[in-house]
């Protein structure tokens, strides 16, 4: 049986919108939200009465005390298309993790499969007031009682357990880290929406910020804010006739059955076996070889998860990562350089789990990307999350 | 076995309460064991794996009546991984911060993994391979939590 996805290449990106990216924007999320799927649905040349289906990534990731509040603190697909004005026939919202991957799938089967003809898919992230992930917590019940009482608790101790067990198998030094989080910054930077718009980071400021969890520091970790993107996909066909060069989805894979642990518990190597196996399925699905890739754009809502994907999408030996980023070979200015982050991820722009990596593949893919453009731009990946519980999107800017 | 009683005080007046475990019908006996210092595991009654944490499904030979029964372990293991805590996200960490949590392998079973504080302090020369045994703190009356200490440096 072949792992090729049926729908391989039918299915294309037609047109975004992004919001600015803020620490707490005073608008309310699901009114920016709507905003943001009408400017979408504008740059693809549509009106909203012909977009007929509606999807949304909404889980709100936070460990801290905060009940998600719909149209607040999340904005499922439902909220939205209630609110839309308009009458969508297909309306579906994908709560795991990996969402934007997890999100595209969903709208692209859609269409595939006639549910929908023109899909909306956005997402809208949100910061609460006070620290995201603190919690109040007296007592710990159900799959908690496992780890809260011994102070094993949220995504800062999930990421520094197998950051640390990477670099000491591997002899890594914690400093190498910087060439990842300074190259997210500096394209982050550029990007007028971006948190850090204007605000490059040098190694001495990475190098200078406390650990808060060991061997993570401060800016290894992405920051919680509000913002809001969307994107419109449609058939090939009917995209082919749209203002925008048409991006097409040529395949999907997400992680499908990591190994049960502790909560939060996520060793290196069920991240890397878990991995291969997401990789696999991800090439085969979308019909392409790793070394057809030449915009791979990692997550990097922890910067350790950069390491993982290079060697996992191959293109680095396993434990070579922290080498491999060095002498500007990450660098997206250098014309050798292998864009991993050149729409800035989550490190540069702000917590939108994975849209940067998705604007990035789309912008570049479909000539849009302005003095950020590159010459070369053919088949990207866009990665989201840990590559053993999130997923990946193979996007071509030409079907085959 | 019972393994060793290391405790930490665990009431300071003004400090706040670390959160305490709810036992449920399936945990009870692991916190009644651990409130007196002794580490027990759950195991399928169907392929005899142990499993941290137990579920309705047997990780390993996916039985859906597992009927896990616990029984004590060693408490012994190797480090992992390890990562140094600084910023406290729950009540009553505040006081112990920065604090070291470990991966531990138990010697029990390959991948038999349990993450816990190791109480010989932020400074101690932890290590990959590092042999760890379990100890307790006593956090509330009649309820202790699993934890590690280096084996041999103390």
């Amino acid at each position: 049986m072949s792992g090729r996805f049926a729908a391989s290449n039918k299915v294309a990106v037609a047109g975004y919108a992004h919001s600015d990216v803020r620490r707490h924007i005073s608008r309310p999320l699901g009114a920016l939200a709507l905003d943001t799927v009408r400017n979408a649905i504008a740059d693809a040349g549509l009106r909203p009465e012909q977009v007929d289906g509606v999807v949304a990534a909404s889980l709100f990731p936070t460990s801290g005390s905060h009940a998600a509040a719909d149209g607040v603190s999340t904005v499922t697909a439902g909220w939205l298309a209630q609110r839309l004005g308009t009458d969508p026939r297909y309306v579906s919202s994908f709560q795991g993790i990996g969402q934007i991957p997890g999100a595209v799938a969903t709208a692209v089967n859609a269409i595939a499969a006639g549910a929908a003809d023109h899909v909306v898919m956005f997402r809208a992230l949100h910061n609460p007031v006070g620290r995201y992930h603190a919690n109040t917590m007296r007592e710990a019940a159900g799959i908690d009682q496992w780890t809260v009482p011994q102070g094993f608790f949220g995504p800062l101790s999930m990421i520094g357990l197998p950051y640390n067990e990477y670099l000491q198998r591997y002899g890594a030094d914690r400093e190498s880290m910087a060439a990842v989080v300074v190259e997210a910054r500096k394209n982050g930077a550029r990007i007028p929406w971006s948190y850090w718009y204007e605000r490059p980071l040098t190694t001495e400021e990475y190098l200078a910020a406390p650990m808060i969890s060991d061997p993570v520091r401060r800016f290894d970790c992405d920051i919680p804010v509000d913002g809001v993107a969307a994107f419109v996909l449609t058939s090939a066909e009917r995209a082919r006739d749209l203002p925008h060069r048409p991006v097409y989805v040529s395949g999907y894979a997400g992680g499908a059955s990591a190994a049960r642990r502790l909560p939060l518990h996520w060793p290196l190597d069920d991240i890397m076996t878990g991995g291969e196996a997401t990789v696999r399925r991800l090439f085969e699905h979308a019909g392409v070889k790793p070394e057809e890739v030449d915009l791979p754009q990692l997550y990097d809502g922890f910067s350790p998860f950069v390491y993982f994907w290079l060697e996992l999408l191959g293109f680095c030996p396993r434990g070579e990562a922290h080498r491999f980023v060095q002498d500007g070979r990450i660098d997206a200015d250098r014309p050798d350089g292998l864009p991993v982050l050149s729409g800035g991820g989550a490190l540069g722009n702000g917590r939108m789990h994975g849209v940067p990596q998705m604007l990035e593949c789309y912008l570049q893919l479909s000539g849009r990307a302005g003095e950020r453009q590159r010459d070369r731009a053919t088949v990207a990946v866009a990665c989201q999350s840990s590559p053993h519980y999130g997923g990946a999107v193979v996007y071509s800017a030409a079907p085959f | 076995m019972t393994a060793s009683r290391e405790t930490e005080s665990a009431t300071e007046p003004g400090a706040a309460a670390r959160p305490v475990p709810v036992p449920d019908d399936l945990s009870a006996p692991y916190w009644a064991a651990a409130a007196e210092h002794r580490l027990v595991l759950a195991r399928c009654s169907a392929c005899a794996a142990f499993a941290i944490p137990p579920d309705q499904i047997c990780p390993h030979c996916h039985s859906t009546t597992p009927g896990f029964a616990f029984e004590p372990v060693s408490g012994r293991g190797r480090v992992r991984s390890w990562t140094t805590i600084r910023q406290a996200f729950l009540p009553g960490f505040d006081r112990h911060v920065p604090f070291v949590l470990v991966d531990v392998e138990l010697v029990e079973q390959e991948e038999l993994r349990m993450v816990g504080r190791l109480l010989d302090g932020p400074d101690a020369p932890v290590r990959l391979g590092a042999s760890v045994r379990a100890a307790f703190e006593d956090i509330a009356p009649g309820v202790a939590v699993p934890a590690f200490v280096l084996e041999g440096a103390r």
